[in-house]
């Protein structure tokens, strides 16, 4: 059986390959420096994680407004959320869509439909020996008139603890708006 | 007769032995994307309000008409989309804030305006605020993020007109 091989010569000048020598050991990449950054990294994201849900799930494609002071839920309280989109509300944590905004203002069965809804998760909570909270996701640039009308609306549902959705921020200018 | 080491054990000795990192980094390859998707970026807040209570007969006895005197003066805050207006209970004037520039309220204002509320009326902690259909909610919670972090922790929404006109 024949093998092929390939000679390659290596007694050529300076350019060509050197021969290693036995001994000779190849040269590591140093990846102490880059060691040391993720150490800092890990520590960092370590120090600074936060397991709860709640404070994670900022509805998608919703600009909520930004605030400096922050409340609690009431004890025994559970919160049922509603997410007011500029074109569209939607429902509970399964996103279950209800209608636009002027059907929620003028279409009767809409807000029959809600208001089934609503008191329904209000008697489940309250049988659970708990408190019905709304929490209430708007977007900032809806205006005043639909979320009032809410909070009418959601207080015929047994809702008394209402509660807005914010970004938190530790930065008081940026509430003023300076 | 001793032998000295041999060769090899002295070279072994010399040698820099660099530790082996490579199970470190697979472990920090794993472990800093998962924590980079669970990090909390965003962190939320929320804001409680409180609904008007429905209003009592008036007709209850002096007691009550005692209490209502020593209690504090209920300040009212009114949004509008050009102004904000401040109404202290039994006062005849309202303080105005005009906006900066078409559609930038005057928050600034407003925040002094509520610290002074709150030296004057020490013992009051709650703000009624009402806002027009037409103002931006956004307007709506930094007013009432502005009442809140000026020591006034209960808010009262107030859901209609009617009554503020009327007292006005």
């Amino acid at each position: 059986m024949k093998r092929a091989s390939v000679r390659v010569d290596r007694s050529a000048g300076s350019s060509g390959f050197t021969k290693r020598s036995r001994g000779m050991k190849t040269r590591d990449l140093n990846i102490t420096s880059l060691i040391d950054i993720l150490t800092i990294l890990l520590v960092f994201m370590i120090k600074n994680i936060s397991m709860d849900a709640s404070q994670k799930n900022a509805p998608e494609g919703m600009l909520l407004p930004t605030t400096i002071t922050r409340n609690e839920l009431i004890e025994s309280g559970k919160a049922v959320f509603v997410k007011i989109y500029t074109d569209k509300i939607l429902y509970g944590a399964e996103n279950i869509p209800v209608g636009s905004l002027q059907d929620f203002i003028s279409q009767q069965d809409t807000r029959q439909s809600l208001l089934r809804l609503l008191q329904m998760e209000a008697r489940s909570i309250m049988a659970m020996n708990s408190q019905p909270c709304l929490l209430i996701q708007a977007d900032k640039d809806i205006p005043c008139r639909y979320i009032t009308e809410f909070i009418k609306f959601s207080a015929q549902a047994s809702f008394a603890n209402i509660y807005f959705s914010t970004i938190h921020s530790e930065n008081k200018e940026e509430v003023l708006g300076i | 007769m001793a032998y000295g080491p041999s060769q090899n054990r002295t070279g072994s000795q010399h040698e820099h032995r660099e530790p082996n990192l490579i199970p470190i980094m697979n472990l920090f390859i794993v472990i800093i994307p998962m924590l980079m998707t669970i990090m909390v970026s965003v962190h939320l807040a929320m804001i409680a309000i409180t609904l008007p209570a429905p209003s009592t007969d008036a007709s209850n006895g002096g007691e009550e008409e005692e209490q209502m005197e020593e209690s504090p003066k209920m300040i009212t805050l009114a949004l509008f989309p050009d102004r904000f207006e401040i109404m202290v209970e039994g006062d005849k004037g309202v303080t105005e804030i005009l906006q900066l520039s078409p559609g930038r309220h005057d928050f600034v204002t407003l925040d002094k305006n509520m610290a002074e509320l709150k030296i004057a009326h020490e013992k009051q902690g709650t703000i009624e605020v009402l806002p027009d259909p037409t103002v931006r909610f956004d307007t709506l919670l930094r007013s009432i993020d502005i009442c809140k972090s000026n020591d006034f922790p209960n808010i009262k929404y107030l859901t209609a007109l009617t009554k503020y006109y009327r007292a006005k």
